[in-house]
């Protein structure tokens, strides 16, 4: 049975993928995967084995797209372990329940920390399989496989700078600043540069939310120091 | 035929110019709110429902309904716009539908989706006015066992959607799982992964997963790629009409995904996001078949207008499906329906099994104003769909910095608390890893949604026999889910049989071996 899935996996992997054409070392990766995962699996009762099954399923089935999706392009180089390493965090995450969760003397008996603890568990073992296949593809050596498209650091950044700034100001600064900020900075990094014009759309988008909510609808924001400053 | 003439009496209360023009107000208003990124139809009418409670309960009940129908169909309209869906349930939509916009095809998308909605609901509630008191009946024969069984079938129905490495996809599952059991245990009281913070205690709201994940986590995606993301102005609107080929090819789709959906809607716990995943599995299932047997080649993956026709439906006509617990058993099965909840008990009427004896023109005036909502969504906003298209030729920078207000607003309004938007930050920025490396985000979510109803349900039955688990394949009814998992889980393997095969034929004799797959 295994093996079957394994085939069919690899060779949707290959149709997805017209660039990784050396289907032979393409079909490897996801086969490490599937044996150990089947084996970590029981311990997790039926829920998460069942779609562990059906998940190896839709990968078989996703043979048509051509354009190249993220979602099958392997993991490469450095980043290639970030992903393994966050899944391993989340399952020891899940494991630290067993220590952090206070259960209370009378719970029924599957407590409170065993789903924690299983989730955790399955979590461990898959970032272990990611790593497995982390190393069979970097084993490849430099493939055809296309890498995962780079990241634009500097407008990313400032984006989640602006969501961190909204949310630290949104109580002192009121919404009419905050949102005419974070509209701004977002247009910023989108590359908007006439900041006159920038400036004047954020206020205007702000005050319409401002007035649109707060007197239409009922939903009290925060005025912030606007309120102390007018009447 | 005495459900159908009281149906025409509550027609009779809800038909009067005054009433038709709440409703008219409603859907526009629904619409609206729905139609800002990160806001949906649980949004739209929870910001709308203090506005009602001044109104006497037949115009109030007109106004909700056409809230709610705008509402979903807002959500829907970022879905495929923006690919910022604004509820769960309309998750689904985005994977052809934000495809069809990319390709050209915005305003058939939302047309597709406009009359998919309103024939599902028409049917869903037409369902829900004729066959209550049986579906009830079922609905009450759901015990803690067969609801499990009914979740592991739903993390199932997910796989349609992970189209790359199953273990992205069972990853993203578990997380979300984890992220789920945040907060209070609800079975044993002890708190969970709450880090000290009592504002943890409550867990993490699915609006704040929900804007996090996918709204904000799109905007940071979308500006990390710089000028490799698609060029939404570029897009062409294309014709505002549906061809005679759209709509043969949405016409089975609405059909299927009717029926999904008034399958599973009263099924409490089920949600909408069940029956919108399945539509969009069987769908594609269905294209490749008919690619197979020689006819019009799939288009899923490329934009495929079944894979908006089939959720679509399948998300009205389980909204209106979630009616039956809510007035049969009193049970409010969805976020919508807790707040619908709230509203009849403003009224005085308490949802129940003596619902229907007590307040009985009440609540046929209610299913009566959710015909008249959703034929009012019809005419309202098919006209309009080339017109919401256009949204997409705003410039970009502001599009994406309105989309990122309008969710911060969103997640702010949930409890005018900065807490949410911390921990919608931390969400977006995992939201946008997984998008980064390639990890299906939906399956996290579908964690987030059932992980909580799976747990308690499974303890609650394991609790009941004092653990023993034959418990759990007790009926016929979760025998039979059980069974239904196990075909569709069997079924792709064997289908990868009858590839591999097909491919040695293939190898072996130049001519492939005509099989039919799935």
């Amino acid at each position: 049975m295994m093996s079957e899935r394994t085939a069919a996996t690899a060779e949707a992997t290959a149709g997805a993928d017209p660039a990784a054409e050396g289907a032979a070392p393409g079909a490897g990766v996801p086969a490490p995967a599937a044996a150990p995962e089947a084996a970590g699996g029981s311990p997790g009762g039926a829920a998460p084995a069942a779609p562990a099954a059906e998940a190896g399923v839709a990968a078989a089935d996703a043979g048509a797209p051509a354009a190249p999706d993220p979602e099958t392009t392997p993991w490469t180089g450095r980043s290639a372990w970030v992903f393994p390493a966050v899944t391993a965090a989340f399952g020891l995450l899940g494991l630290s329940g067993l220590a952090t969760i206070e259960t209370p003397p009378h719970a029924a008996s599957p407590g409170p920390t065993v789903f924690p603890a299983v989730v955790g568990a399955l979590l461990l073992v898959l970032a272990a399989c990611m790593a497995v296949v982390n190393v069979r593809v970097a084993r490849r050596g430099p493939s055809a496989a296309p890498p995962l498209p780079p990241v634009e650091w500097r407008p990313t950044l400032i984006v989640l700078a602006a969501l961190v700034a909204a949310t630290a100001l949104l109580q002192a600064l009121g919404w009419l600043l905050t949102g005419a900020l974070l509209f701004w900075a977002v247009a910023y990094a989108f590359g908007a540069r006439d900041h006159l014009r920038d400036a004047v759309v954020a206020l205007a988008m702000s005050a319409a939310v401002q007035v649109g909510f707060s007197l239409g609808l009922g939903l009290s924001l925060p005025g912030g120091v606007l309120e102390l400053m007018l009447p | 035929m005495e459900s159908l003439s009281l149906l025409l009496g509550g027609f009779a209360n809800a038909l009067s110019p005054v009433n038709l023009l709440w409703a008219f107000l409603g859907v526009l208003l629904g619409t609206a709110v729905g139609v800002l990124p990160g806001m949906g139809s649980a949004m739209a009418v929870a910001l709308l429902l203090p506005v009602t409670f001044r109104m006497d309960p037949t115009a109030a009940f007109i106004l909700f309904a056409g809230v709610y129908y705008g509402g979903m169909f807002g959500g829907s309209t970022t879905s495929i716009l923006l690919n910022t869906p604004g509820q769960a349930s309309s998750i689904a939509t985005t994977y052809e539908g934000h495809k069809m916009a990319l390709g050209g095809r915005a305003a058939q998308a939302l047309g597709t989706a406009v009359i998919g909605s309103f024939i599902a609901s028409i049917v869903g509630t037409l369902i829900v006015a004729l066959f209550s008191p049986p579906m009830v009946a079922l609905a009450l024969q759901f015990g803690p066992g067969e609801y499990f069984a009914l979740t592991v079938f739903s993390f199932v129905a997910i796989a349609a959607v992970v189209s790359g490495s199953a273990l992205r996809g069972i990853a993203a599952l578990l997380i979300g799982l984890l992220i789920g059991m945040v907060g209070i245990d609800g079975q044993s009281g002890a708190a969970r992964f709450d880090f000290g913070l009592p504002v943890m205690l409550d867990g993490i709201d699915i609006i704040v997963v929900t804007v996090g994940l996918l709204a904000l986590a799109e905007v940071l995606y979308v500006v990390s790629r710089g000028n490799a993301a698609p060029d939404l102005k570029a897009i062409k609107t294309g014709a505002p009409w549906l061809s005679r080929r759209d709509m043969r090819r949405s016409a089975g789709p609405w059909v299927r995904g009717t029926a999904l959906g008034s399958a599973f809607g009263p099924i409490p716990g089920s949600g909408a996001e069940i029956p919108t995943f399945l539509s969009l599995g069987l769908e594609r299932k269905l294209a490749a078949r008919r690619e197979q047997r020689g006819g019009e080649p799939s288009e899923f993956g490329k934009g495929a207008i079944e894979g908006v026709a089939g959720p679509e439906a399948a998300n009205n006509s389980s909204a209106a499906g979630t009616l039956v617990p809510l007035l049969g058993l009193g049970l409010p099965t969805s976020a919508t329906a807790a707040i619908m909840l709230a509203a009849f008990q403003q009224y005085g009427m308490q949802p129940g099994p003596v619902l229907f004896e007590r307040n009985a023109d009440l609540v046929w005036t209610l299913l009566a104003s959710l015909f008249i909502g959703s034929t009012l969504l019809l005419i309202l906003n098919l006209p309009f769909a080339p017109l919401w298209a256009k949204l997409l030729k705003l410039p970009k920078p502001y599009l994406y910095a309105g989309i990122t207000v309008c969710s911060v607003l969103a997640v702010y309004a949930i409890n005018s608390s900065i807490a949410h938007l911390v921990m919608a930050v931390g969400v977006a920025v995992l939201g946008f890893g997984m998008r980064h490396f390639g990890v299906p985000v939906a399956p996290a979510l579908i964690g987030v949604v059932l992980g909580p109803i799976a747990e308690t349900e499974l303890r609650r039955a394991l609790a009941a026999s004092s653990g023993d688990p034959s418990i759990l394949v007790g009926s016929g009814i979760s025998i039979g889910l059980y069974v239904l998992v196990l075909a569709a889980a069997a079924f792709p393997v064997l289908s990868a049989v009858r590839r591999a095969r097909a491919r040695k034929a293939e190898q072996n004799a130049a001519e492939p071996e005509e099989t039919p797959v799935a």
